[in-house]
């Protein structure tokens, strides 16, 4: 039996793994740094200021992880020709969206 | 809103850390554990229970998902289609929580929960993985490399509609309750659609970034978001996750399957609770 596990495999997918990878690291990082900052910074002066910028960037930067790695594979889907999964994340990114608009709705408490 | 003091913030954490490593080591996420614990010993409003745990249900599967890359456990393709199903149902969820009751969505989801255990533990023996490597796993299907058989694991897709369905209600259940919905997905992958439960739980644990993204979205935008105590729950989780995987690698997937049923009986006793009131 062989043991070779990239012999047969799809040759798109190690690039958009690593992409996608590269992605979520990055985002995870950032808005970990941005929460933990924030949050000791919040415990010494209060949930104000510089405290409370640093727990929302972090919020809104842990909340675009997820369609940044969606717009990377829109972006891979799409390099390689391969239409219908381009056009099924391209869906998976307009109900993300959505998802942004009904919030500023209920934000504005329309 | 609570007033976040230095020792609700390091309890939340440790709440946090707890609930990720038994999610980390299950695929569920943590948010199942994570959300009873802040609603019911903290006392937090549901919804604001829920968000909090919809931000840390993205950062687990952010941190896990990147963790997981180049071992072809992810199966992308699955993922991202049933996505389409689980940020729809996400989304509507999200508004949906706005509105309802939820007494009766959480029995619902009692009998759910409950009914998917039965089936984890009626299926404990059944392996659908296909050991040849050779065999075509098709657009959707996937192949990787298991360290316990030392070989390739080969497994095709079956039922496609009816994971399509499950990722909906999972979506749905996610954004309203405010757990990842890998408690609905992964048995349902695993038990009909032929997807061997650790590519069914890696898969499920990529999706439920976006599914999550699209509820918490509109938690925050309505304001139940409180930014301090996520802070702590998230960083929590992503210390707890990261204990939780290095045990999960190791442990056999006969055992998780014992473990996660018992999990979702619990779950569904809890439900059951507090729907009843």
């Amino acid at each position: 039996m062989s043991t070779d596990r990239d012999s047969a495999a799809d040759p798109r997918a190690p690039s958009l793994e690593h992409a996608i990878g590269f992605v979520l690291r990055a985002g995870v990082l950032a808005s970990s740094a941005c929460l933990a900052a924030g949050l000791v910074l919040s415990l010494v002066v209060g949930e104000q200021g510089a405290a409370l910028f640093l727990l929302h960037a972090g919020v809104i930067l842990l909340l675009i992880t997820p369609v940044a790695r969606v717009i990377v594979s829109i972006a891979q889907f799409a390099s390689v020709r391969d239409w219908t999964f381009t056009g099924l994340t391209v869906i998976v990114l307009i109900e993300l969206m959505a998802s942004a608009v009904a919030a500023l709705l209920f934000n504005k408490r329309l | 809103m609570p007033v976040v003091t230095a020792v609700l913030a390091l309890e939340i954490f440790l709440t946090g850390a707890a609930s990720g490593s038994l999610g980390a080591l299950l695929g569920l996420g943590g948010g199942v554990f994570l959300v009873p614990l802040l609603n019911l010993v903290f006392g937090f409003p549901f919804t604001v229970a829920a968000a909090i745990s919809l931000t840390t249900v993205i950062a687990t599967s952010s941190s896990v998902s990147a963790g997981r890359t180049g071992q072809q456990l992810i199966n992308l393709k699955l993922g991202m289609l049933l996505e389409v199903a689980t940020a729809a149902g996400s989304f509507l969820g999200g508004i949906t929580a706005q509105f309802v009751a939820q007494s009766l969505l959480q029995k619902l989801f009692g009998v759910v929960a409950a009914g998917v255990a039965v089936v984890m533990m009626t299926r404990l023996q059944r392996r659908n993985v296909i050991l040849d490597p050779n065999v075509d796993p098709g657009v959707l299907g996937g192949r990787f490399y298991e360290a316990e058989s030392r070989a390739v694991v080969t497994y095709q897709v079956k039922r496609l509609p009816l994971a399509v369905v499950a990722s909906f209600l999972a979506g749905n259940v996610s954004s309203l309750l405010g757990i990842g919905g890998g408690i609905i997905k992964v048995p349902i992958l695993n038990a009909w659609c032929g997807i061997p439960l650790r590519a069914a739980a890696a898969t499920s644990a990529f999706m439920i970034g976006v599914t999550a993204t699209a509820g918490a979205v509109i938690y925050y935008g309505r304001g139940q978001l409180e930014p301090a105590l996520a802070a702590a729950a998230v960083l929590g989780v992503q210390v707890g996750s990261w204990g939780g995987m290095r045990f999960g690698a190791s442990a056999s997937a006969k055992w998780l399957k014992v473990l996660m049923a018992a999990v979702l009986f619990i779950v569904a006793a809890m439900m059951f609770m507090r729907g009843g009131r």
